[in-house]
């Protein structure tokens, strides 16, 4: 059901990909650990190997639990689905686009 | 000399009033009604007779401002003897005072903005009647907005977070789930902003959303806050009113109104409730001395009185209770609990404090949560109490992904599963949006070129929008100063309060 207004009512996305240049916002979700209240959001390169972006960007908000394990980390998910993860390949070239949603297990 | 004639007796009180208000009505000559009044028609609501709107009260101006005037000296009375006695000892605990930061941070600045959009509608309705009941509602929301801000003020020179709650409404991102709900209702037409603000917000949830705030604050010493609440009270049973009437004459005036209005009832029921969260934490955790649980509240008011004695009157007009409704009962058990855990994640980006709960205050959550909380919630707290024990504290370092429609961090889980976070997807123009619940999906998807425009502040932040890419850089756009945030325990809240409690205690320093 559209907006109802007195004039046409088309407005841009506050979020579009094309504010974050190269870079692009991406989600994770560390599955059963209820320390922390929900996913993280992070801002990240396209371009960032993945093995980079759990070493540098998602292993050291995990840490706040002080329990966390950076070798236990298993079970990528994109979505729903399971992601082939693979440290050499890009975000982007592992189809993780913009606001997606990663899950992992410990 | 003439002698004067002796005065004539006064009207009655219901001709009085025909003549100061609808009699001073007025049509157009010279512009049309649809020049004058050029808002009531495109949301498709049909009123054929603006006179059918009844009005319950029978106020005139000048008896208005006379009962608004006892009622300030009353409270402004109790204001002064407070601060001359430094009431503020008397409180239960300066831990307290978190709920009354969410209050003056959170509350007063929607009063203020609903004071602005009743101005509007005192403006815009066609009919004097529901014109003059919010112009009334107007200076009500703005007496409630100045007298919260004095009643609330005394603590600003003692406590921390209480300076700059203004501007921290506009910022922070736990203030974004308030202000954007009545942004939301503020830019929908007239009739919609009755539906969310008269009816869904002051008749249906005014007394999860308000009143918890003034027992809290009977229960745990504040005086203030507590004659606030009493001042207020007549004026917010005339609101309850005014929405109901104004629900009951929008449904009367024509059959066609009915499926619009169920729509934003469902709309605005979800809105609502979710901001009603923070709430229901507060009432669960913030308060040394407890009212009564959130579950309980919420059946009380809302289960009990909207479910069980207004809707089954409102089905008459051929509504339904709100959709997702169900959804609302199945989490009453876990809503309080994982809210809290929220804001216990990131107070350090707060303008209050948190703090695990004791060991005293767990057992009381468990008696009052006796199928959820020592299952679930417990062994988390116990978690975070041995963290602490050995000198540490848990906060996300980071930040949360947040739900596009009611900006809450996507905490909610399953209401059949309260081990899985509850994820929706919904995809526009090619982009993905993320909302917490099956209902705030629904009002997504709903209206999604409105949400796009959300100003959610992690994005921000991460846009460069907010002061830095740094936490203090953001704490500084924020307004929160050093001492404001954190860990309630060591704070400077927390070691105030002991030195003015310590057997030779030192003057009370002002900050």
């Amino acid at each position: 059901m559209p907006v109802k207004a007195l004039y046409e009512y088309e407005f841009p996305s506050a979020d579009r990909a094309e504010l974050f240049g190269d870079d692009q916002l991406v989600y994770v979700h560390w599955d059963g650990n209820p320390l922390f209240c929900s996913a993280a959001c992070f801002r990240v390169p396209q371009a960032m190997p993945f093995g980079e972006f759990v070493a540098q960007i998602v292993a050291p908000w995990a840490g706040s639990d002080p329990d966390f394990d950076p070798a236990a980390v298993r079970d990528w998910r994109l979505f729903d689905e399971p992601l082939a993860a693979d440290d050499i390949r890009s975000l982007h070239d592992l189809g993780i686009g913009h606001k997606a949603l990663l899950h992992f297990s410990a | 000399m003439t002698q004067a004639m002796p005065r004539k007796r006064k009207l009655p009180l219901k001709e009085r009033y025909a003549l100061l208000t609808r009699d001073l009505d007025w049509q157009p000559s010279y512009v049309g009604k649809e020049q004058l009044y050029p808002y009531t028609s495109y949301e498709g609501i049909k009123v054929h007779d603006w006179d059918g709107w009844s009005d319950p009260f029978r106020l005139t101006v000048d008896a208005y401002y006379k009962y608004q005037a006892e009622k300030d000296k009353r409270l402004y009375a109790v204001l002064d003897s407070f601060a001359q006695s430094q009431g503020h000892l008397a409180l239960s605990d300066a831990s307290y005072l978190n709920a009354i930061k969410l209050f003056i941070q959170g509350v007063t600045p929607l009063e203020y903005a609903a004071h602005r959009h009743f101005a509007y509608l005192a403006r815009y309705l066609e009919g004097p009647a529901p014109r003059f009941a919010a112009l009334c509602q107007s200076v009500d929301e703005l007496r409630h907005a100045q007298t919260q801000i004095h009643t609330i003020s005394n603590y600003n020179k003692y406590y921390g977070g209480f300076h700059s709650w203004s501007k921290m409404h506009d910022r922070v991102w736990y203030l974004s789930v308030p202000k954007s709900l009545f942004d939301d209702a503020m830019s929908a037409g007239p009739f919609e902003f009755l539906i969310s603000i008269s009816f869904s917000f002051e008749y249906l949830l005014t007394n999860l959303l308000f009143v918890p705030f003034m027992s809290g604050a009977s229960f745990n010493g504040d005086m203030p806050t507590m004659s606030f609440g009493f001042s207020a009270q007549s004026d917010e049973s005339r609101h309850m009113t005014l929405g109901l009437e104004a629900i009951k004459f929008l449904l009367e005036q024509d059959e066609a109104n009915v499926p619009i209005i169920q729509g934003w009832i469902d709309k605005w029921f979800w809105r609502a409730y979710r901001m009603s969260a923070l709430v229901a934490g507060m009432m669960d955790y913030m308060l040394p001395k407890p009212v009564m649980s959130w579950k309980e509240a919420f059946e009380l008011y809302f289960e009990d009185q909207m479910l069980g004695g207004l809707f089954p009157d409102l089905d008459f007009y051929g509504i339904k209770p709100p959709r997702h409704v169900g959804d609302a009962i199945a989490e009453k058990d876990h809503l309080s609990h994982q809210v809290y855990k929220i804001l216990h994640n990131f107070s350090f980006a707060a303008a209050f404090t948190t703090s695990t709960p004791t060991e005293e205050h767990s057992r009381w959550l468990a008696s009052q949560y006796p199928d959820t909380y020592q299952q679930l919630y417990q062994p988390v707290w116990d978690r975070h109490r041995r963290i602490e024990a050995a000198g540490g504290r848990v906060f996300f370092q980071g930040l949360p992904q947040l739900c596009q429609v009611c900006q809450i961090p996507m905490a909610f889980t399953e209401t059949d599963d309260p081990a899985r976070i509850s994820f929706r997807r919904s995809d526009y123009r090619g982009e993905t949006f993320h909302t917490c619940s099956n209902g705030c999906q629904w009002v997504f998807e709903r209206e999604p070129e409105k949400y796009v425009q959300a100003w959610l502040p992690v994005h921000q932040i991460y846009q460069g929008h907010c002061g830095g890419p740094t936490v203090p850089d953001v704490l500084a756009w924020y307004g929160i100063q050093d001492g404001d945030n954190g860990e309630y325990q060591g704070s400077p809240d927390a070691r105030s309060w002991a030195d003015w409690h310590a057997s030779n205690p030192s003057p009370a320093p002002e900050r």
